[in-house]
């Protein structure tokens, strides 16, 4: 199935030439595959279409976006995933549910440690498992860590997409402080595979709390000093206010979850709307706001880094002693059942539905990537945008292109 | 169970899903996911919804579609956002969404013939151990009927059945699709 192309001569304009097309052509695939496809590839008068990424830097990832443009305005978009697609779903139900959580690790590369509670959650759902409360408490306090860690390089990639690259070398050093902290308890820097079923894999060590003391003693420091670069810079603030404008409505149409839904007024989050782990017994509030623009985005991030501060300060000072690991068999069987559980990711809701049909391996493990569903909106955003705004929209909606192509 | 479930035929959900979302009474404001499975012996796509008004999940099983021809109606005239979560279905199952404007496949490429998550699909491994015949299984066009005789595997669980079809105990799958 070779298609060919015409194109003008670069010799001579009158004459073209035939050239194969390639994958990287904005071409579709011939005949349309749906209705939707036939529209967009028919272009009218004065529009054409171009082609982002897969290896742009501003995509987050391998992720190409066919961009239709008129002039400098952008009329409409056709994301193209699968690049990084792994197969993951299919590998969990080929290994046992241990391996599930090494295997969902690298999903949400930046915030893995909510991506690797997959498989645990779902287990111990299925298994009705009492998790020991030492254990609940040490894996709030790495949530709530690596949610730091994420929306701080969450900061500084939307500053760094604007053309701003002072914050993004801010908030790395916060985030590399946390990093190499959960790294001296988990022994990795980025997928740390600590979660177990019925616990975590070892205690909290010396180094680990001594880190993170000296971390809380001037926590969120860096990020005050980032923000206070951002909050009233004009440029920023002219580029980011305004634009890619959500409502409340078309943000739930468009099964949105965490801080782009937040940002236009829903109070949903997972961890008060249907609490898990211990964070009923935690004080916190859930930012909102109503613009639902990429400023408000923004700010909200802000916002939920102070709640998380809140959030391990309790922690630390509640943290009860025990095991941190659940007495159960290393080889374990899950008993058949299904189950669905969510938690709150820096992204959103990261939801796991698994079927067990009673043997050691999962029969069916469906992960629900909240950038995913929040990629989604950039169809409703950007039309009508200058093709120089797109990334900077596309970044504060915070795709994370490991877990959108699984 | 750990939630509510709520199992209904693939022609009741446009009416059962509308009935939630609208109906002040049930609120059902937030598709919270979607997606297909295959049991083997049929396909289910399966909803979770959350609604304000109950601190539960609430799960919609469209079951007992066939393995030969799953077709369900689309809830993008309600979730505009379930668009994506039904074309990775299809993409991973081969479930026609009935009123999907844009039901092609997401992640594999626009040449490929076969549904990934299916459990008759043939894994790299299993391909490679049939002699002389490598990856090419996994990319042959979909034979439901010859995939339904194939044995149930794996300790006593619905497995894929590949082992004994790579081992070549099982007729031969390179033959030429009957045309």
């Amino acid at each position: 199935m070779t298609e060919t192309t015409k194109i003008r001569s670069l010799d001579d304009p009158d004459i073209f030439v035939e050239t194969p097309a390639t994958i990287f052509d904005a071409v579709p695939p011939f005949p349309p595959r749906s209705e939707r496809e036939a529209e967009f590839y028919h272009l009218r008068d004065g529009e054409m279409l171009i082609n982002l990424g897969p290896q742009h830097p501003s995509t987050h990832g391998v992720l190409r976006v066919v961009v239709k443009i008129d002039g400098e305005k952008v009329v409409d978009l056709d994301p193209v995933l699968g690049y990084l697609h792994r197969g993951v779903e299919k590998i969990c139900e080929n290994g046992d549910w241990h391996h599930a959580i090494s295997n969902c690790d690298p999903l949400e590369y930046v915030a893995s440690m909510f991506s690797e509670a997959m498989p645990v959650l779902s287990a111990e759902k299925l298994l009705n498992l009492q998790v020991p409360r030492r254990a609940e408490y040490i894996r709030v306090l790495c949530w709530e860590l690596n949610r730091i860690a994420s929306h701080a390089l969450f900061m500084g990639w939307l500053a760094l997409d604007l053309g701003g690259l002072t914050p993004v070398l801010w908030s790395f050093i916060e985030r590399d402080e946390i990093v190499e902290m959960l790294a001296a308890l988990t022994g990795q820097r980025l997928l740390f595979n600590y979660l177990r079923i019925g616990g975590v894999n070892r205690d909290l060590n010396h180094d680990f709390l001594s880190r993170l003391g000296d971390w809380m003693s001037r926590a969120g420091n860096q990020i005050e000093q980032g923000t206070r670069l951002l909050n009233e810079n004009e440029i920023f603030v002219r580029r980011t206010a305004g634009l890619g404008v959500l409502d409340r409505e078309s943000a739930l149409r468009l099964c949105m979850s965490g801080p782009p839904l937040r940002a236009t007024g829903v109070p949903y989050d997972v961890r008060r709307a249907h609490p898990y782990s211990v964070y009923p017994e935690l004080e916190f509030d859930i930012p909102t706001r109503t613009e639902g623009d990429s400023y408000a985005r923004y700010l909200l991030h802000v916002d939920e880094i102070r709640e998380s501060i809140k959030i391990i300060d309790q922690v630390l000072h509640e943290m009860p002693d025990g095991p941190v690991m659940a007495k159960i068999p290393r080889l374990i069987r899950i008993p058949p059942g299904r189950a669905f559980i969510a938690i709150e990711s820096p992204r959103g809701q990261y939801a796991c539905y698994a079927m067990s049909d009673g043997s050691d391996q999962p029969f069916r493990l469906r992960i629900h990537d909240p950038s995913f569903f929040n990629l989604q909106a950039v169809g409703a955003l950007m039309p009508g945008n200058l093709i120089a705004d797109t990334m900077a929209i596309m970044a504060s909606l915070d795709p994370v292109m490991g877990g959108i192509d699984k | 169970m750990d939630t509510t479930e709520l199992w209904i035929g693939a022609q009741d959900v446009t009416d059962v899903m509308r009935r939630l979302h609208d109906d002040e009474e049930f609120g059902f404001e937030l598709l919270a996911d979607i997606c297909g499975v295959d049991t083997g012996s049929e396909m289910w796509v399966v909803y979770h919804l959350y609604s304000t008004l109950t601190p539960d999940w609430l799960r919609v099983v469209a079951a007992g579609l066939e393995r030969e021809d799953p077709r369900v109606p689309s809830v993008t005239f309600l979730w505009k956002g379930a668009e994506w979560g039904e074309r990775e279905a299809y993409d991973m199952f081969g479930i026609i969404f009935e009123g999907n404007r844009d039901l092609r496949r997401i992640y594999m490429p626009a040449d490929y013939v076969s549904f990934p998550l299916r459990k008759d699909f043939l894994l790299a491994d299993d391909a490679a151990r049939s002699p002389g015949e490598g990856f090419r299984h996994m990319e042959q066009t979909h034979q439901p009927a010859e995939n339904l005789r194939r044995p149930v595997l794996r300790n006593g669980k619905l497995g894929s059945g590949t082992q004994v079809a790579a081992l070549g105990l099982l007729p031969d799958e390179t033959e030429a699709p009957p045309s």
